[in-house]
């Protein structure tokens, strides 16, 4: 009877770790983690022909081949304003073929590598992005003002420092987070400003190892948010626009 | 003795049985997959839990679809692409930050990085990409053939595993499955491969059942909706490809689900058939 024995334990051993395997339950993130998720994907809407662009915005109403850009003579029409209003509620792009991120526990306990994405399916276009950074100047002021009036620095704002690498604003993008200290997502953007510009001290520091190093998947690398990561990413960030040429 | 041998012997023939279900048979172009249980998705994962589901018998290509089928297609139809009539593949060129690509208006399936890197003349035996899930629906009609299903294609791709990868967890293992991108970013081309864009089919060990670039090479559009993605203009593709890295889309792998627009042309976006 041993061998039969055996047998049958082996296959009670076999289901019932398959029944563990299948009935462990997705833990759903806190109700913290989940408010800070709506929170750091606001979007700023630009106050600048804002009714206008909405109204061209309605007319993008994708055709049989969903096209989601602008005609050329309605964007040649638009202010530089306007343009940059439209710029930052449209992506006239597709967007590569990217999964959706599972839902990240504690996601206000950290402070990610990368900034969520913007548009889902879409994202920027190139003449998008060349507009940005061809009106880089005023691209910043135009944020500054927008946070001034929202009191927010959005998802939209935060790439388009980014994207034309305005290290300028260090120090406004410090004195913003500084005013709640509850968007670390502004912490992201200072290391990425300062990743892009191969600023020496972040290049060779931890933390950029653990957030873009060789082996890992910077899309969901983070650092804990406490105080002392929190004060070491704003000296380093600081010391690095204190260093750059005046 | 006699009584607990049969026993025994029962046993081991129902182990055997067991462990051969769901094996992949045939050999050749396409490799059938027979109806059962299978089980799919990654414990934890919002948009593919780890679960058990149920097909019916089918056949699924050995291969991704290349250029030469793509061309006889065209040759055949007279079909225009997407990317020829709207001139907006998105390409893969050098200096390129993180998940960008560049819209270039010479890009097509005849030309998938754009003209000024190449035609695909020599690279008849490779994938076709710069194609749109939309045209991918127009070949297939045309071929007598259709998409697998998310699942099905993950079933093929996991060939009766459970873990990460169909060779285990240890992405280590990766370089020997698959065409990705080994270069820490996208600034600089990165071919220590072999292969700077796609690697012609076959070119990498295939899994257990004898599929080829389940992994890597190019994404491989799926049938099907996610229910986090009722869009009609939206279409899901599974695999990672050729321009994918450990840094940045970290999707060579037998769970993630990927979503683009329907009528997005990239260099990197292909399929496989079932039949």
């Amino acid at each position: 009877m041993k061998p039969l024995y055996l047998f049958l334990l082996l296959c009670a051993t076999t289901i019932c770790s398959q029944a563990q395997d299948e009935g462990e339950a997705w833990k759903e993130p806190s109700k913290e983690s989940r408010a800070y998720h709506t929170y750091r994907n606001y979007m700023s809407e630009p106050s600048y022909g804002k009714l206008k662009i909405l109204g061209l915005l309605k007319k993008l109403t994708p055709d049989e081949d969903d096209n989601e850009k602008l005609k050329q003579s309605d964007y040649l029409s638009l202010t530089l304003r306007e343009k940059f209003t439209y710029h930052m509620m449209h992506g006239e792009s597709y967007s590569q073929n990217c999964d959706a991120r599972p839902p990240i526990q504690d996601e206000h306990k950290k402070i990610f590598g990368r900034l969520p994405e913007m548009f889902g399916e879409n994202n920027w276009s190139e003449r998008q992005v060349q507009f940005l950074r061809s009106n880089k100047d005023s691209v910043m002021q135009w944020i500054k003002e927008c946070v001034a009036k929202e009191k927010r620095l959005g998802l939209n704002l935060k790439h388009a420092i980014v994207d034309i690498n305005a290290r300028e604003m260090i120090p406004f993008l410090i004195s913003t987070y500084k005013t709640d200290k509850k968007d670390h997502d502004i912490l992201t953007v200072l290391m990425l400003l300062m990743k892009n510009n191969e600023y020496k001290e972040f290049m060779v520091s931890t933390s950029n190892k653990k957030l873009y190093g060789d082996e890992i998947n910077s899309y969901d690398a983070f650092l804990n948010f406490n105080i002392p990561n929190e004060e070491l990413i704003i000296k380093r960030a600081t010391d690095f626009y204190n260093g750059l040429p005046k | 003795m006699g009584f607990q041998n049969s026993i025994i012997l029962t046993g081991i023939i129902v182990v055997l049985l067991h462990t051969m279900a769901g094996q992949a048979q045939d050999g050749g172009d396409f490799v059938t997959i027979p109806k059962g249980q299978y089980t799919v998705g990654k414990k934890g994962h919002v948009l593919n839990p780890f679960r058990r589901v149920r097909v019916d018998s089918f056949r699924i290509a050995t291969r991704e679809t290349t250029n030469a089928q793509f061309d006889a297609f065209i040759k055949a139809t007279g079909y225009v692409t997407d990317a020829e009539r709207k001139h907006d593949a998105l390409v893969y060129k050098p200096v390129l930050q993180e998940f960008e690509w560049f819209n270039d208006s010479t890009a097509s399936w005849r030309y998938p990085n754009g003209m000024i890197r190449g035609g695909i003349e020599n690279k008849m035996a490779h994938p076709v990409t710069s194609i749109s899930y939309s045209d991918i629906l127009v070949y297939c009609r045309w071929a007598g053939v259709r998409l697998p299903s998310l699942d099905e294609w993950e079933i093929a791709c996991r060939a009766g595993t459970t873990t990460d990868f169909s060779f285990g967890n240890d992405t280590a293992l990766l370089s020997k499955y698959a065409n990705t991108w080994h270069g820490k970013d996208h600034l600089m081309p990165d071919s220590t491969d072999g292969y700077l864009f796609t690697s012609p089919t076959g070119s990498f060990a295939p899994n257990a059942w004898g599929l080829y670039d389940m992994y890597g090479n190019v994404f491989e559009f799926c049938s099907g909706k996610l229910k986090a993605y009722p869009s009609p203009t939206v279409a899901h593709a599974r695999g990672g490809s050729w321009w994918c890295s450990p840094n940045s889309c970290h999707f060579f792998n037998s769970y993630d689900i990927g979503r683009t627009n329907i009528h997005a042309s990239f260099s990197n976006q292909g399929f496989r058939v079932v039949k």
